[in-house]
């Protein structure tokens, strides 16, 4: 098979210093998709709502009722927002990548389109964001004084203190976890696919294809869960000092 | 760092797609999250209120039909109050009706009888005066003599009197 699957996203052309990989574009569509539908269903909001606003309206619903029951009301009007967002950002990128046309347009003998989140670069910084306001949160709910207690502790036990140090580093490994879990899974869903439709492009895919689906709602959902769980126990009251 | 370089990770794209992130969510939360939340929160508020409205429908309306059997209760009481008297009444106008006819009764008894009697005296006075009249005219027969002038009859009838 000659195209063969890099792990390096293929760069378009440079806009100045910003390399334009194929999978930076397919994120801007992947955002226009989602600003387009958001606004054309709350364009004209009604009691009584219609397709798209009802279909808006039940994703945002039980989501929110499962950030809720999670967070609690106060602190779900803040984390829903973020995490809802990582969600559908995912989805529709995961979901779209199995669209026809991924990988097989060429633009200069370079796959013009590519599933967004076959790129580490994208991931990782998904996992950054996510990382850095779970942080952010947790120093707005407990104060700094409280948020450093949780990686250094005051007493000398030096239990605590390698305990403590085992947090640092379980927090990176956080980042490491959750962009490597979304990247792979994407990635090797690719691998497979187009292994497969080598083989034999017809119907044999279908079930890869069918089997892709799940993983791309499962993993956009893994992600919105691991990020409000993170944001949840890291803006919590610390239990151990009772 | 080898590895991150055989990914491709490039600090620009990183920070690249942290603009697009934080893009999307800007215009998410303005066009969809705010406005679909803040309609779901005025849903559930209005089918609360006419939950509480309707809850407050139901119990006027048990209200209003406790009031109701009171008042037919209270209006059946009455029905039969006024029944009892009138019926009490109806009794005690038969009894005066009944006195007052009775003594109507009697009272015509004794027109009657009193007519009767004065009949009697009447018819009994004129029988006098005839029979003095016959008694004058058999004396007169047998004396021969006319008994007239005003003593004849006075007479006549003093001894009718004591015939009788």
């Amino acid at each position: 098979m000659e195209h063969g699957i890099v792990l390096k996203p293929e760069v378009l052309g440079y806009f100045k210093n910003l390399p334009i990989t194929n999978t930076l574009l397919v994120s801007w569509v992947a955002m226009i998709i989602l600003t387009i539908t958001s606004i054309l269903a709350t364009l004209k909001l009604k009691a009584v709502p219609s397709k798209l606003q009802n279909f808006w309206e039940m994703i945002i619903e039980f989501a929110y009722q499962t950030v809720e029951d999670l967070a609690g009301s106060k602190r779900a009007k803040v984390f829903f927002p973020i995490v809802m967002t990582f969600f559908l950002f995912i989805i529709t990128a995961n979901w779209m990548g199995l669209l026809p046309g991924f990988g097989t347009i060429t633009f200069n003998h370079k796959p013009l389109l590519r599933s967004i989140n076959s790129d580490l670069n994208m991931t990782l910084s998904l996992a950054l964001i996510s990382a850095t306001l779970t942080h952010i949160f947790a120093i707005k709910y407990l104060g700094f004084a409280n948020y450093l207690k949780r990686w250094f502790s005051l007493t000398l036990f030096p239990v605590f203190i390698f305990v403590g140090f085992l947090e640092i580093i379980s927090e990176i490994t956080k980042i490491v976890s959750l962009s490597f879990r979304l990247f792979g899974n994407i990635f090797a869903g690719e691998v497979v696919l187009s292994t497969v439709s080598s083989i034999f492009a017809f119907v044999i895919p279908l079930p890869f294809y069918f089997l892709e689906i799940i993983v791309g709602f499962v993993q956009a959902a893994v992600f919105m869960m691991l990020t409000l769980v993170f944001m949840v126990i890291l803006s919590e009251k610390h239990s151990s000092e009772h | 760092m080898d590895i991150l370089n055989q990914f491709g990770i490039n600090p620009i794209l990183l920070a690249a797609q942290v603009v697009n992130f934080l893009i999307l969510l800007f215009i998410l939360k303005k066009f969809l999250y705010g406005p679909i939340l803040k309609l779901l929160n005025e849903r559930k508020k209005r089918i609360e209120d006419s939950l509480k409205n309707a809850e407050e429908i139901e119990r006027k309306l048990l209200l209003t039909e406790e009031e109701k059997e009171k008042i037919l209760a209270k209006t059946a009481l009455e029905a039969q109050k006024l029944m009892d008297e009138t019926k009490k009444e109806i009794e005690i106008m038969k009894e005066e009706g009944k006195a007052q006819a009775e003594q109507l009764a009697s009272q015509i008894i004794k027109k009657g009888e009193e007519t009767a009697r004065a009949e009697m005296e009447r018819s009994r006075q004129e029988l006098m005066s005839h029979m003095a009249e016959i008694v004058g005219l058999g004396i007169e027969r047998v004396t021969g003599k006319a008994f007239r002038g005003k003593g004849q009859k006075e007479v006549i009838e003093k001894e009718v009197k004591n015939l009788s």
